[in-house]
Order: structure tokens, then C-alpha cells, then sequence
């Protein structure tokens, strides 16, 4: 929150070449980045694409094979860097017997932030102060996800990483949940949002498309759609990858403004599949409009 | 009914078991290696030499057997070798009590009387009263021997030779002992490590599969400080569950029988098992709660191992059941065969069972280097586990 200003000529985040293999896989192929503090950055990229390994290698909570990662200009993994670091996984990460209210204190004091004020404060964000005293357990899957939510948000953190957050919030409480993460971005705090939600990615200040464990495209939700002489961002995401609206290869646009990143190479026939059943589940490509899941 | 929805059925669990090798390998490959141990243990179980310590209160005609059973110690095939020979059954008791000796024989002042009135003389036969098993095999070897020396002593012309009764007289205990005294220290050290390692297991698999332990290393906490909070929160509960076994063991209530019409009435019981621990139940505690920390850090350890609560469980033939074979619970150590005893030298049982048995059946104190080594070494086995533990956290995540 205050810190803002101390760290605003550095990025928040930054990454150099940064690259993870498993075996023969290479899950992050040298990904530089430099997130500026106090915006809101998407993550785009269908399941697999490398999404969450870039978020533990940037959280320290994976080693780099190659490169590094420096989160407020500490090179991670960094216990001083973590205390400013609130990381949402993908999974709901919260204790099932132990009440709202107890998961929230042990997280809080594992972050050296035991402020019942705070508690507070992120209980009534997510809707849950009627609901402290109740088992994890008994709560409904939204709740959780609230909850899960609320143990990021509890030390008041200046970098957050978020592992697609809305997943199973109702429409109402997901504006809610953006409100405020505006909010904080306001304050000063950088947010990487990793989603395959549309409507979520035209609220961030940038997106970064991400296939194959590389960045393919970079810019604004307008900036994307513009290059890619296409109105809806997830045709946009299928020309960037290197196919057309119905999921045919074609030559992909560049990475454009994004000079670190080599633009993105004619994917092979059988990437080129992979990728667009990842987009569409299976089902017809392109016809999404905005609200329609990557 | 539907055939084809119980074939599916039967067809989704084979599937299952497909993709979940470990599963399958332990479903087979365990219980022929639980199987091959037992085997191997009870097939060659080793005949160990029975020092053998003569009190001799007859005198000169004591002497003769004396010498008779020295002669047999050259036998290599009789097992037993004499290692003293004095004067009275507290000098004997004291040579057991320090370990110097494995048996005891009095041989009496009115051996000679007996014999002549054509009475069976009585051999006292003194030993520790702590280990059922390792003790009745020394009787064996011992009896064969005994048998022999009466047939070569035996009176000319008195057939069958007068084979001696014997009475049994124990350094510690009583030779009556029941199973449930001399198993008491067993029950502490066991259920403690048992429980332990199963509870922890599961649930630092729950934080590994559940998403918390991301979150916590996402945070500035340490590997050791979880490592540590997980010892102290389980070591917590495994105190009360030492403190409740042992209050158990050491003490017994007597509920008597209450009712208003006699035949009806509830009868007369007792809770708890009312041993006499010998030495200080505090030490005896110390040694349950080291065994339990070193039970706290291998159970964080195998969650490694493991994806599925399931696959904790199956850790257990693994993990306990060769301890259980091979700590000196069921065999001596000094009879499994060597590779076996040097196995039975690195399991954490194998030492809680030894200190509590001293402490509890012996009085041992803090002074006797049995307990010293135990507590030493069991340290040793649960800092071990603390490293090792700690060091799994990061290789998951990694």
C-alpha cells in the first residue's frame, strides 16, 4: 500500500529468460517480463499452457531451470520478498476442520500480521463475517473460494498472484471481487491474474497471452483484438497461437511491442489441435463473444 | 439386476488399479516380503551360547557338577558356556542383574542329603524375568544340559537317573509374571510410534494434495519451522496419548460390583492394567516421546510417497510390521540372523523397547548406560527424521 512509491521506478515484477522443464518438457520456454506496480495484469492461456508454473517460479515456489525471477527487486526465492506476496492457488488451500475465522488467524500470523482488525477487514470484502465461527468444511464451494481468497488478501500484501480466482463465484460477487482488486492496483499493488474467464481479461490493465510456455502476445484487451483485425479476444488468442477462428493454422502474429519475445512460431498440425481443443473444449472454435471461457 | 452394471463396476476397480501401480506392487510384493522375513527369522533363528553363572552352596559335592556342566561348556553343540562360579544366590543375582550372566544355577546345600535319601534334588534356576521369549529358549539349551550332566552323575545303579526338579526364581518381576507386566513397556513405545506416524502421514499428505502447503511456503515461514510446529502441535497429542497409556498401564481402579438384586447386580471389574513400572515413570515417558518425534518426522517424510490417504496406509506393512517382527518384541535380537540384526540395530523400536524395558521392568535410572544409549540414540533417529522431513518439503514443490 504505501510502499508504492518507494518501488514504482522498479518493476514489482520482473522476469529474465526465465524457463522450467519437467523432463522433457519445457513447461516455461524463457519468459521475460517486467510488471510495472500498481496494475492489473491477465494471464491468458488454455489449461497447460504453462500458466501456473510461471506463477510458482515467479512466487519462488519452484526453481528456474534457467533465468530468474525478482519480485520488488529481490531475486526469488526470497523469504523477504514472500512477506509481501499473497498467492492464491488454483486449489482451494485452506484447512476443511478449522473454522473461517481460524484459517484467516493462522495464515495471518504466518505472516507475521496477526491484526484482528485485519480479519475484519477481509472478512467483510468476501462476505463471511456472519460466518467466521463456521468449519471450512460445512461452507458452500463459492464460500470457499471466498475464503481461500480471503487468506491471500489477510497480510495485506503489495504483489499478488492470483491461480484463476473466480473460479466457482457467483457473477455478483466476481464484480465485487474486481471492485476490489481495483482497488488495491489503485493503492499500489501489482496483480497478476491468471484466467481463462474473457469478461475477467478485459478488466486488467494488460494481458499476456501465454501457449506453450511462452508469452505470444501482449498488450491491452483493445491492443490484442486491433493486431489480431479480430473483435473478440479469444479469436484474437487463436490467431496469436497461429490459428484461424475455426481452428485452421495459419501464420501467427508477432509478439509485437513485446521485443523480449521472439514473435510466436507457425505452430505444427498437431500442436495447432491441441491448442484448440484446450480453447474450446472440444467444441466449435471463434464463436465465443466476450464471457465465453478460453 | 444388472450384470453389466456390476461388470462395470468390477471393471472400474481393475481400472483403477491399472493406473495406481504402486498400489498393485504393494498388493503382491508386500506380504511376500512381510512373508519372507517371518520366514526367515523363524528358520534361522540362532542358537546363542547361555552364559551360565554357578552358585554352588553344596560344596564339594556341588563340585562335581560344576565341573560336569564346565565340561560341557567346551561342547560347542551344548550352547552354554560358564562364565562364574560363587558361593551364594545374591552374588549370582548381582552377576544376572549387571548382565554378566544369562542364567543362574543354585545348586543347594542339601544336594547331597536329597540325593542320598532318594529324593529328587531341586536346582533354582535364576534369571532376569523381562523377556519371556529370549528367556525360555536359554532354558531349552539349558535343560538339555542339565539332563545330560544327571545322567553322567547319576548313582551307579540308580536308573533312570534322578533328574533334579527345578524352581524358577527371577532377578526382577516374579517368575509368575503375568504377560501383560513384561509386555506393558511394548504397548507404550508400539501404540505411540504407531498412531503417530499414521496420523501425521495423512495429514501432511492432506496439506501436500490440498493446496495449504503451497500456500505456506508461499509465505516467509521456514522448512524447519514447519517441520517443528508439526513435532510440537503432534508431539502435543502423542504426550497426552503416553501420559493417558501410561496411566492405564501403571494404575487400576477397582469398580465393584453395584446393583439392588444381587444375581443382577453389575459385576466387580477393574480399569487399567496395574503394572508396577520399576523405575520412573517420567523416564519411561521420555523415551515414548522421543520414539514419537522421530514417528512425527517419518510419517512428514512417506507423505512424500504418497498421493492418496490410501497409499499412507499401505506404508504400514512396510514400516511397522518389520519393526514389530524384528525389535525384540517377538525374538531376541541376539538369535535373528545377522543381517537381520543389523537391521533390527537401526529401527527406533528396537531402542524404545530396550529403554523401556530397562526402566520399567528393571528400574533403571538415568545412570545405567542401557538407557543412556537409548535416549542418545533415539534423539539421533528423530533429529534424523526432522532433516530428512524437511528436506522433502521443498523436493515436492520443486
Amino acid at each position: 500500500m504505501t510502499a508504492a512509491s518507494a518501488t514504482s521506478a522498479a518493476p514489482a515484477v520482473e522476469a529474465v529468460g526465465l524457463r522450467k522443464q519437467f523432463g522433457t518438457i519445457d513447461a516455461v520456454n524463457g519468459i521475460d517480463l517486467a510488471l510495472e506496480p500498481g496494475r492489473i495484469y491477465g494471464l491468458l492461456g488454455p489449461n497447460g499452457s504453462g500458466k501456473t508454473t510461471l506463477i510458482r517460479l515467479l512466487t519462488g515456489l519452484a526453481h528456474a531451470t534457467a533465468g530468474e525471477a525478482r519480485i520488488l527487486g529481490m531475486r526469488m526465492p526470497s523469504r523477504k520478498a514472500l512477506a509481501s506476496i499473497g498467492y492464491m492457488p488454483q486449489a482451494e488451500a485452506i484447512y476443511p476442520e478449522l473454522s473461517v475465522g481460524e484459517n484467516l488467524g493462522f495464515f495471518a500470523r504466518l505472516e507475521g500480521h496477526a491484526d484482528r482488525a485485519a480479519i475484519d477487514r477481509v472478512l467483510d470484502l468476501v462476505e463471511l463475517r456472519e460466518r467466521k465461527g463456521t468449519p471450512a468444511l460445512e461452507l458452500s464451494g463459492g464460500m470457499r473460494r471466498r475464503l481461500s481468497l480471503a487468506c491471500t488478501l489477510v497480510h495485506e500484501p503489495q504483489v499478488l498472484f492470483l491461480d484463476e480466482p473466480t473460479v466457482g463465484v457467483d457473477p455478483a460477487l466476481r464484480v465485487q471481487f474486481w471492485t476490489h482488486f481495483r482497488r488495491l492496483a489503485a493503492q499500489g499493488t501489482t496483480i497478476l491474474v491468471a484466467s481463462h474467464v474473457m469478461d475477467e481479461a478485459d478488466r486488467c490493465d494488460e494481458l499476456l497471452f501465454v501457449r506453450d510456455g511462452k508469452v505470444i502476445g501482449r498488450g491491452t484487451g483493445a491492443e490484442l483484438r486491433e493486431r489480431a483485425g479480430t473483435d473478440n479476444l479469444e479469436s484474437a488468442f487463436l490467431i496469436f497461437s497461429g490459428l484461424d477462428p475455426e481452428g485452421n493454422p495459419i501464420q501467427p502474429v508477432g509478439a509485437g511491442d513485446d521485443a523480449n519475445n521472439s514473435p510466436g512460431e507457425p505452430p505444427s498440425g498437431g500442436e495447432a489441435m491441441g491448442g484448440g481443443q484446450a480453447m474450446g473444449g472440444g467444441g466449435p472454435m471463434g464463436g465465443g463473444g466476450p464471457g465465453a471461457v478460453l | 439386476m444388472s450384470p453389466s452394471r456390476i461388470l462395470a463396476i468390477a471393471r472400474r476397480i481393475a481400472q483403477g488399479f491399472r493406473r495406481d501401480e504402486r498400489t498393485l506392487g504393494l498388493m503382491f510384493v508386500v506380504p511376500l516380503v512381510v512373508t519372507a522375513l517371518l520366514g526367515w527369522v523363524l528358520q534361522d533363528t540362532k542358537d546363542t551360547v547361555v552364559d551360565v553363572v554357578l552358585v554352588n552352596e553344596a560344596g564339594a559335592a556341588g563340585d562335581r557338577i560344576a565341573s560336569a556342566l564346565t565340561a560341557a561348556s567346551g561342547d560347542p553343540t551344548r550352547n552354554i558356556k560358564v562364565v562364574a562360579n560363587v558361593a551364594t544366590e545374591a552374588e549370582g543375582e548381582d552377576w544376572i542383574r549387571r548382565g554378566d550372566g544369562d542364567i543362574g544355577i543354585v545348586i543347594p546345600a542339601n544336594l547331597l542329603a536329597d540325593i542320598q535319601a532318594g529324593n529328587r534334588p531341586t536346582l533354582t534356576i535364576i534369571s532376569e524375568g523381562t523377556d519371556p521369549a529370549a528367556e525360555s529358549g536359554r532354558f531349552g539349551t539349558l535343560q538339555g544340559a542339565l539332563a545330560d550332566v544327571a545322567g553322567q552323575l547319576a548313582p551307579p545303579g540308580v536308573t533312570p537317573p534322578l533328574i533334579p526338579k527345578v524352581e524358577r526364581k527371577t532377578v526382577y518381576l516374579s517368575p509368575d509374571a503375568s504377560q501383560v507386566d513384561v509386555l506393558a513397556p511394548i504397548f507404550l513405545g508400539f501404540f505411540g510410534y504407531f498412531f503417530v506416524f499414521l496420523l501425521t502421514g495423512i495429514s501432511f499428505l492432506r496439506e501436500r494434495i490440498g493446496g495449504t502447503l503451497e500456500r505456506l511456503l508461499a509465505t516467509p515461514v521456514t522448512r524447519f519451522e514447519i517441520v517443528t510446529g508439526y513435532s510440537l502441535g503432534f508431539g502435543t497429542f502423542a504426550t497426552i496419548q503416553v501420559v493417558v497409556l501410561t496411566l492405564f498401564i501403571l494404575n487400576s481402579i477397582h469398580v465393584p460390583s453395584f446393583g439392588p438384586f444381587g444375581d443382577y447386580s453389575t459385576p466387580a471389574f477393574s480399569i487399567g492394567l496395574g503394572v508396577n513400572s520399576a523405575g520412573s515413570p517420567l523416564l519411561a515417558f521420555a523415551i515414548a516421546l522421543l520414539l514419537s518425534l522421530g514417528a512425527v518426522n517419518l510419517g512428514i517424510f512417506l507423505s512424500t510417497f504418497a498421493r492418496t490417504e490410501l497409499q499412507v496406509i499401505q506404508f504400514i506393512p512396510l514400516v511397522i510390521v518389520p519393526q514389530a517382527l524384528l525389535s525384540g518384541i517377538l525374538w531376541p535380537i541376539e538369535r535373528l540372523p545377522d543381517v537381520l540384526q543389523a537391521i533390527a540395530h537401526v529401527l527406533p523400536l528396537t531402542y524404545a523397547v530396550e529403554g523401556l524395558r530397562a526402566v520399567m521392568l528393571k528400574g533403571a535410572d538415568l545412570t545405567s548406560t542401557v538407557v543412556q544409549t537409548d535416549l542418545v540414540v533415539l534423539a539421533g533417529i528423530a533429529l534424523f527424521f526432522v532433516v530428512l522431513a524437511s528436506g522433502t518439503i521443498k523436493r515436492e514443490v520443486a
